[in-house]
């Protein structure tokens, strides 16, 4: 240890004891400053001000006992070591308290100042050792997301060159192809496909682990997705004489996730039934709402395939693995889908399971926020657990004369987005997904907490400028108009849940009014739950 | 009768030869460019119909080519389809922001691609249409 004086944190409580541990303290060669505190709230907000080099702690203060006393330390200052003053009796604990995170423990009555100094230099030692292996991993893990970026990217180039030219001699654009040739040309375009969907999964794989996949939920028909998903995977399932159905709940509620996403985890899941189904089999998609947490939907697919076998049914989310007694006789692929079809589903809100006899098919199961929006409304219109003042809804009505393009209408949005809160003072604000339904993706509902009065004047402005804005012109927006719809006021006497529920009733209605249209579900009260 | 004229920018020769001769094959004329400096002249020179642009460029990346296109008088018009190897989630949604009409990574499907590339002119040329010259 260096000359300066060791800062020692001392929480004690037992007078005695502290001025004996005092004591021994500077009975020893190093150096030190004390601070003592006897109650815990007192030697927590002390390390506000500065943290200690060290923490001696007794476990029974008086605003503290036991396993919470040395839990609530380590969360406020998880990079300071900790050495636990123990009785003869509570040993058990503060060994317990080592395993999870404390440097080591004392007993009271056989400190000597050698004992304690010692204790000391190597709970500073051990903390300063675990926290650079600490730096240093996060250092490798972003190293890594990033060579593995890096890669993919410098993969896809060559890749995107092969893809080009073999389907260009695949269409015959390179002169007549005969049919041998043909089904070359067709193989080599289903590797570099399986190629392509490897690099891809190895970034999301990547990604997944660092907590960087962004999912953008919206309110979406399950049912859509479902439908579009099996469409996708009919020829794999035809080709293998595998039967691919689906069985869908009438009364299925809309639900609030990441199209793209979700279709993601239902052809990987469909992709790996299909792939352990032997010929003449089935895989059956289904989805209903969950029995036990009306909450979620709950989607299965079932298949009639090998199994799994009970020790892989722990593992078979996890990254990289791979069941040795699941042979598919063909490639088996990076272990990887699995894996990201269960941070997808976590990151919904979701969970997802499999359940499996060898022999006798599997069922992975997977469940999904129902689209509530009284729930997304609750953090825009509240604040301090009451219903804010006012609050506008917003409607921007584009009118593209033709279909837009694949990612337009995105644009579309946030070009107009970027408007709005250049005009008005947003205090927060969510933006309506335009229902899910396709064909009424020409409208923008925008609800913010705002006042009412700033809105008016500013209205005129929006107007002005979204219609004056030759980029949406462009991007096929041709009538832009926005109008603030005042909500009306809420009793008092409601519970908050109810204010917003009422609230959330009223925009629906709004919404519905404005558009003219009969077939936005409104999940809150299940009143168009069996909604076509 | 003018046939619809279609700029491909990508450092890559082979690639361009590729999307020309996709391109062509479908009754497109091509012009092409290799890095963002000249995708701005040739655009001046030749005033394409519609760009495929790649992000990953030398002289002005992708984004700078869209930034150069929207803020010009004679080229805002020009619908831009972004083709990358650059991943989605970091360049989607900015290459949209920036002006984009639609982004595709490498590869694409070449049914879809040119699928959008039609809707995407044919969005551009009724909304010229319509506007008061």
């Amino acid at each position: 240890m260096s000359d300066q004086p060791t800062h020692v944190l001392l929480i004690e409580d037992n007078p005695g004891d502290a001025d004996l541990v005092r004591l021994r303290l500077v009975e020893g060669k190093t150096p030190v400053q004390v601070d003592c505190f006897n109650r815990l709230a007192d030697g927590l907000a002390s390390l506000t001000a500065e943290a200690p080099s060290l923490i001696l702690l007794d476990l029974n203060l008086p605003d503290s006992h036991g396993s919470e006393t040395f839990r609530k330390v380590l969360e406020k200052a998880p990079d300071v070591p900790i050495v636990i003053l123990s009785g003869q009796e509570d040993e058990a604990l503060a060994l317990k308290a080592v395993h999870q995170g404390v440097q080591d423990y004392l007993v009271k009555g056989d400190i000597t100042s050698k004992h304690l100094e010692r204790a000391m230099r190597y709970a500073v030692e051990r903390q300063a050792l675990l926290r650079s292996l600490e730096i240093s991993r996060k250092q490798q893990l972003e190293f890594k997301n990033q060579f593995l970026s890096h890669v993919s990217h410098e993969l896809r180039t060559p890749l995107t060159c092969i893809h080009q030219y073999v389907s260009l001699l695949y269409d015959g654009l390179a002169g007549p192809v005969t049919p041998e040739q043909h089904d070359h040309l067709s193989t080599i375009l289903k590797s570099v496909n399986q190629l392509h969907a490897m690099i891809r999964d190895l970034l999301e794989a990547t990604r997944a682990e660092a907590g960087k996949i962004r999912i953008e939920q919206r309110c979406v028909a399950l049912g859509d997705l479902l439908q579009q998903a099996v469409v996708m995977m009919q020829a794999a399932a035809q080709q293998k004489r595998v039967g691919l159905e689906i069985g869908l709940d009438r009364r299925l509620p809309l639900i609030y996730a990441d199209p793209d996403r979700v279709l993601e985890i239902l052809l990987n899941l469909i992709d790996n039934a299909i792939k352990f189904t032997p010929p003449e089999g089935s895989v059956v998609v289904k989805a209903c709402l969950a029995d036990a947490d009306p909450a979620f939907v709950y989607v299965s697919v079932t298949d009639t395939g090998s199994g799994i076998s009970p020790e892989a049914i722990p593992l078979i989310f996890e990254r990289l693995y791979q069941d040795p007694n699941r042979v598919d006789g063909n490639r088996t692929g990076l272990g990887l889908g699995l894996y990201i079809a269960h941070e997808l589903v976590t990151l919904h809100g979701g969970r997802i399971w499999v359940s499996s006899q060898p022999g006798d098919g599997s069922t992975f199961s997977f469940t999904l926020p129902v689209y509530s929006l009284a729930k997304l409304l609750l953090p825009v219109i509240t604040q301090q657990e009451r219903l804010r003042d006012s609050f506008v809804l917003v409607r921007v009505a584009l009118t593209p004369l033709t279909q837009p393009p694949r990612g337009n209408w995105k644009a579309i949005c946030q070009q107009c987005l970027q408007l709005l809160r250049r005009c008005v003072y947003v205090d927060k604000d969510l933006v309506l997904p335009p229902m899910g339904i396709s064909g009424s993706e020409e409208n923008l509902f925008v609800v913010a907490s705002t006042d009412m009065a700033r809105v008016n004047i500013m209205m005129t402005r929006i107007r002005g400028q979204l219609e004056s804005c030759t980029e949406l012109k462009a991007a096929g927006a041709l009538r832009v108009t926005a109008e603030p719809l005042e909500l009306p006021p809420v009793a008092a006497t409601d519970s908050l849940e109810q204010q917003v529920q009422r609230v959330a009733d009223r925009v629906t209605e709004s919404i519905m009014h404005n558009l003219g249209c009969k077939n936005f579900a409104a999940n809150d009260n299940h009143k168009n739950a069996d909604r076509e | 009768m003018n046939r619809t004229k279609i700029m491909i920018v990508d450092d890559d020769p082979e690639l361009r030869m590729a999307l020309k001769l996709r391109l062509r094959a479908n009754h497109y004329d091509t012009v092409s460019a290799c890095d963002g400096y000249s995708a701005i002249a040739l655009a001046q020179k030749e005033h394409p119909n519609l760009i495929l642009l790649d992000l990953g460029l030398p002289a002005g990346d992708g984004y700078v080519v869209l930034k150069r296109l929207r803020d010009s008088d004679t080229l805002s018009d020009i619908p831009v389809i972004v083709l990358t190897a650059r991943d989605p989630q970091a360049n989607e949604d900015r290459s949209l922001e920036a002006g984009a009409a639609a982004f595709f990574q490498k590869p694409a499907d070449n049914h879809e691609l040119l699928e959008v590339i039609q809707a995407t002119l044919r969005n551009a040329s009724t909304a010229a249409s319509s506007l008061p010259s």
